[in-house]
């Protein structure tokens, strides 16, 4: 009988290694042996008909052939599942290399881009962003900018006029004057102003007779000089980069005094000096300055009481640098291979 | 304004390379645009004579030449210049030379024969070929025979001087100068300028006074005029030293007179002008205003109508020229003048300039006129004039001047403290060091107080006139980089931009993800866009801003529309096969209140969208039908939903630029609050676009108007919803939007929503119907819905819409 058993455990073993290729086969296999009328279980009910004393022995013994083999049948069987479900895996490869499913994505302006970036800059220190018409009065424009007719600072924005009075504003800074007559006299003031503004230039690679400006104006008690350098320093750092160079040059604005140009160490040579920096190793970026005593009376401020700083810089200068864009031109060409890189 | 380092140094002295001397200039706030050497590329080209000149062997038009170029042993050279000759001096470019033209000069081998450099052209020096003969442009460039040999040929050629080109501000009319930038350049670079002596000898018994009479008759705008008169004028070149100062200020040399009022308008930075006396009717000279219609007849040889605002200087019978801007041709020097009238003046800058403009002339004075000249200065400059003239013996000088200056101008004071210069430069800077710097720059500096000064102006600085001038004369000349960089104390201030800033990102955004592209156009528009655009003649588009004085004829109009741009920036893709295009654009549009415009416009700010081509990007899985106007509606309704903007209805509607079978707009009450509709075929046509476009067209603050401004969320529901599909054969005409509102409206109270989610017209279904299949959701806040409860509200919808369309239900 000992024999018998483990000739049958034995021989069931073997099937299950050799004979077992699909789950199917395999549960056949474990219905002859441990079926209801499997071979295993036929053993087991035939126990009764051995003696007393071998019954228990002889059943423990087919007790652990039973157990031994649903083991080596679940072995098997987990490792069928596993071949089935890698074959099946391996059936559903696909092309991973075809291009995805694309949504139509849309585009910022790259100038609205730089507007934002120039604008969260500010705000970040306080500035508020004020707006203000784009035909605008003669008076804002140029004369409470301390501009009177045939000062020859006008020359340098030549202008298209809509009226003797009226134009299309050569410049933000009008919002300055427009701004400090909405506040009470000598009110702290810090804004930016950005907006499109309109010169006579003639359309080509650096000039359009349509651009877009941010003015800024920061007025309170006891503003310096040194005040609008260490603000400007901080905007240009932050636009650009923190390693980038800044020189202030005395300069002239009828608005300012003191005024100053601001460069930057050209950012496309590292200040060695390029075609973009005419060799010099510096960009003019933006213009700046001292608030004019006069500016600051003809909107009811006291020039005794307060002082300020005001600045105007192009969005389109700064989006060129940035974006290394060598033509003005693509950002009012509106062509979508152009619009779609942003 | 250019003005040359030899020039300079006539001077002063200084040791700084003419780069170093601009950048000095440059961070004072005197801005030196370029430094010009006209010598540039001229390094390794010197003068060498032609010892031996053979044939080449191996060819009928080359020449070997022998060459001493001074030092070392001659050079071979090949030539192929025929108008060369044994003897000659000529310029040779060495082994090494990079010429102006760009041309590399490497030892090189023609036809067997090493040569050792290059004779060079006038051309390839880059010489003034205007000023040369035909012989000299031709062929190689002749030397004098006495030119020494083995010299730098900028030498030779007096190309050795360097130009430095100013970009003066306007406010520094001093610096229009010689002598203005010499007083900069002390002031930098500590040295002692050399200021020339003027003194004239008075040496014709005749008086100027007696000679000549002047007068202003218009105060206003001539505060002087003086002038000198000269007998025995011989006309003549001015000396090559005078004429190549002159023409390193790009100034042309003319005649020793006219040579010499030029020279010292460069000099001392005041224009004159020299009159023939003789030519002078009645032999007196007026400052007035034109007569509105008087012929000027300018030195130009052009002749124009005053208008009469003009400021002229008129003898007894006519204007003999725009002062400040252009002599008279009638009074002009000629080769037969004797006796010559010198005149200085000082004019009032914007006048000159007005009169400038108006004329469409700009000269060197009337330049300087605009940004004003020093008034104390015209007897000086008078004085030096008849100097230089004298000293060429060109002329007697007669007795005395003639000056009317009515009022003298008085000296303008300003007064400061030490604090309030560094409390505006954010310095602190010691009181001394303030007056040193204004003493240096020429101002009288006088203390009133242990902080507080009084300084008197110089009359050449007509920009000086407040403590805060002073401040930036004390800050540029200390250097602006010796300024500290702080940042603004005092108030906090809290950063915010306008709700309808807030707004307008926030549409942008929401294009962007909906796949629009932002656009950004020019505020012009042309006429012909309006019939382009099939707006109607009456329509108040029409009415838009003529501007006084376009750019171009393109665009003579402030436009009204965005549509005009978002249809050019079309055209401009489809042209250069950018065929899939949604675009959109946030801008002002401008109407006036009237026209002709008498006040401010109303600026509108406008929203447009436009789209055509593919609905998706190319691709193999992609949905590449075209888009059709559901897209554009899509794009519009997704956009209110983003903006909070519910409860609106959408009717058909008409635009003057849409096909008005398919145009829609969507209403808040009586209000439109968007348009969208396919392109009229008309207005396609116009732009020269086959392809089917669809657009969008809508008003920021409308829209604003309805955008809740405070939007709270719904709470989820507790319990499950129900859905039912309704199947239904309709006839064709019948519009979608009117059975929802009939399914909503008999929908009983657990009503949600109602969905269109298929339409289908074709074969299996009767001609002339359609097929549409709603989804309903029903929902309740207190409980789960029964199938008996919604059952009931589907048949009360099913007996409604087949009463009310005729609807024949489908399983």
């Amino acid at each position: 009988m000992d024999e018998k058993i483990e000739q049958l455990k034995q021989e069931a073993a073997e099937v299950i290694r050799k004979h077992a290729a699909t789950l199917t086969e395999l549960n056949d296999i474990r219905v002859r042996y441990l079926g209801k009328k499997g071979e295993i279980t036929n053993l087991l009910r035939s126990l009764g008909q051995l003696s007393q004393e071998d019954r228990p022995r002889v059943g423990q013994i087919v007790n652990t052939a039973r157990v031994q083999l649903e083991a080596l049948i679940a072995q098997k069987n987990a490792e069928l599942k596993a071949r089935e479900l890698a074959d099946r895996l391996s059936s559903e490869e696909i092309d991973i290399t075809l291009p995805g499913r694309m949504q139509p994505v849309g585009h910022l302006h790259p100038l609205t881009l730089t507007q934002n970036r120039i604008k969260n800059i500010f705000m970040d220190m306080g500035f508020t962003v004020e707006e203000g018409p784009e035909i605008e009065r003669d008076y804002f424009n140029f004369e409470a900018l301390n501009l009177p007719k045939d000062h020859p600072a006008r020359d340098m924005q030549d202008s298209f006029y809509i009226t003797d009075e009226i134009l299309m504003r050569t410049q933000t800074s009008p919002v300055q004057a427009r701004t400090m007559q909405a506040h009470e006299p000598n009110a702290p003031i810090r804004m930016i102003a950005p907006g499109r503004v309109y010169r006579r230039d003639d359309y080509d690679a650096t000039h359009s007779p349509m651009f877009t400006q941010v003015e800024g104006l920061v007025i309170d008690r006891g503003i310096s000089l040194a005040d609008l350098k260490g603000t400007l320093e901080l905007f240009l750092h932050k636009i650009f980069n923190p390693d980038v160079g800044v020189r202030f040059r005395p300069s002239f604005f009828p608005f300012t005094e003191p005024s100053a140009e601001v460069d930057i160490s050209c950012v496309m040579c590292h200040g060695k000096g390029c075609r973009v920096c005419k060799g010099t190793g510096w960009l003019e970026i933006l213009g700046a300055g001292m608030v004019h005593p006069h500016v600051l009376e003809m909107s009811g401020y006291d020039p005794h009481q307060v002082s300020g700083f005001a600045f105007g810089l192009g969005v389109e200068r700064i989006a060129m640098l940035s974006y290394g864009i060598d033509d003005l031109r693509l950002f009012y060409d509106n062509d979508l291979r152009f619009l779609r890189q942003f | 304004m250019q003005v040359s380092i030899k020039w300079l140094k006539d001077y002063i002295d200084f040791l700084e390379t003419p780069e170093e001397l601009a950048d000095k200039l440059t961070m004072a706030g005197i801005p030196v645009e370029n430094v010009i050497r006209a010598d540039q590329g001229l390094e390794k080209v010197v003068t060498g004579r032609i010892e031996k000149l053979e044939k080449h062997q191996n060819s009928d038009h080359l020449q070997i030449c022998t060459m001493n170029v001074g030092a070392g042993e001659p050079l071979t050279i090949v030539t192929g210049a025929q108008n060369v000759a044994e003897g000659q001096i000529v310029p040779v470019a060495l082994v090494g030379a990079h010429l102006p033209n760009g041309l590399k000069i490497a030892k090189g081998k023609l036809r067997g024969v090493v040569s050792m450099g290059m004779l060079c052209s006038a051309g390839e020096l880059k010489l003034d070929l205007s000023k040369l003969t035909a012989e000299q442009q031709d062929g190689i460039y002749i030397l004098p025979a006495d030119t020494p040999i083995g010299m730098p040929v900028n030498k030779v050629l007096g190309l050795d001087d360097v130009v430095l080109e100013f970009e003066l501000t306007a406010n520094r009319g001093d610096c229009f100068s010689v002598m203005g930038l010499v007083r900069e350049i002390a002031v930098l670079t500590g040295n002692q300028p050399r200021w020339p002596l003027i003194q004239v000898q008075e040496d014709d018994a005749d008086t100027a006074a007696g000679l000549l009479q002047i007068g202003i008759d218009a105060a206003d705008l001539c505060s002087r005029f003086s002038a000198r008169v000269l007998k025995n004028v011989k006309i003549g070149p001015s000396p090559v030293w005078m004429q190549q100062r002159l023409e390193s200020a790009g100034i042309r040399a003319i005649n020793n007179v006219v040579d010499v009022t030029n020279f010292v308008m460069v000099e001392l930075g005041q224009p004159m002008h020299a009159y023939d006396y003789d030519a002078i009717a009645g032999h007196c000279l007026q400052v007035r205003r034109a007569v509105s219609g008087e012929e000027l007849h300018t030195l130009d040889d052009s002749s124009r109508k005053a208008r009469g605002e003009e400021l002229v200087i008129a003898d007894a019978e006519k204007a003999a020229g725009l002062a400040g801007v252009m002599g008279g041709l009638e009074t002009e020097i000629t080769a037969h003048t004797q006796t010559v009238v010198l005149e200085a003046a000082a004019f009032n800058g914007p006048s000159i300039r007005r009169t400038s403009r108006a004329c469409g002339l700009h000269s060197e004075a009337s330049g300087r006129f605009e940004r004003g000249v020093d008034v104390t200065q015209t007897l000086r400059a008078l004085n030096r004039a008849a100097q230089l003239l004298q000293a060429m013996g060109a002329c007697t000088v007669c007795a005395g001047t003639v000056d009317v200056y009515p009022q003298p101008v008085q000296p303008v004071q300003v007064s400061f403290t030490v604090q309030q210069i560094n409390d505006r430069l954010g310095t602190r800077l010691a009181g001394g060091k303030m007056t040193a710097i204004l003493e240096s720059l020429g101002f009288k500096v006088e203390a009133t107080g242990s902080d507080s000064y009084l300084v008197t102006v110089p009359s050449w600085r007509n920009d000086v006139a407040y403590m805060a001038d002073l401040s930036e004369e004390v800050a540029r000349i200390y250097g602006f980089d010796h300024i500290d960089s702080t940042t603004p104390a005092g108030n906090v201030m809290m950063a915010r931009q306008s709700d309808r800033q807030t707004f307008i990102d926030q549409m942008k955004s929401i294009f962007c993800s909906l796949g629009m592209d932002e656009e950004n156009s020019f505020s012009f528009t042309h006429p012909s866009m309006f019939d382009k655009l099939n707006v109607p003649q009456d329509s108040p588009l029409r009415c838009a801003i003529p501007i006084m004085n376009p750019l171009t004829d393109e665009y003579p109009l402030v436009r009204t529309t965005l549509l005009s741009s978002i249809f050019e920036n079309t055209v401009r893709n489809l042209s250069r096969k950018n065929e899939d295009i949604r675009l959109f654009d946030i801008a002002p549009v401008f109407f006036p209140k009237a026209l002709p415009v008498t006040e401010q416009p109303d600026e509108v700010i406008k929203v447009a969208g436009l789209l055509t081509g593919r609905r998706d990007p190319l691709g193999w899985a992609q949905n590449n039908a075209m888009v059709d106007f559901y897209d554009a509606k899509g794009i519009v309704e997704q956009l209110l939903e983003g903006l909070h903007i519910t409860h609106y209805t959408v009717e058909r509607g008409e635009h003057y630029a849409m096909h008005p079978g398919k145009t829609a707009f969507f209403k808040k009450g009586r209000e439109i609050i968007a348009a969208v509709g396919e392109v009229h075929p008309a207005v396609a046509a116009a732009f020269d676009v086959t392809k089917k476009m669809y657009i969008f067209e809508m008003d920021v603050a409308t829209l604003m108007k309805y955008s809740a401004a405070k939007f709270s969320y719904q709470p989820l529901p507790k319990y499950p919803a129900i859905s039912r599909d309704l199947a239904m054969l309709v006839d064709e005409k019948v519009c979608a939007s009117a059975i929802e509102q009939v399914i909503a409206k008999n929908a009983g109270k657990y009503f949600k929503s109602v969905c269109l989610f298929d339409l289908y017209t074709g074969k299996q279904i009767a001609a002339g119907k359609k097929s549409l299949a709603f989804a309903m959701q029903f929902q309740s806040a207190d409980k789960t819905l029964t199938d008996a409860e919604v059952d009931e509200a589907c048949a009360h919808i099913m007996e409604a819409v087949t009463r009310d369309f005729d609807a024949e239900l489908r399983a």
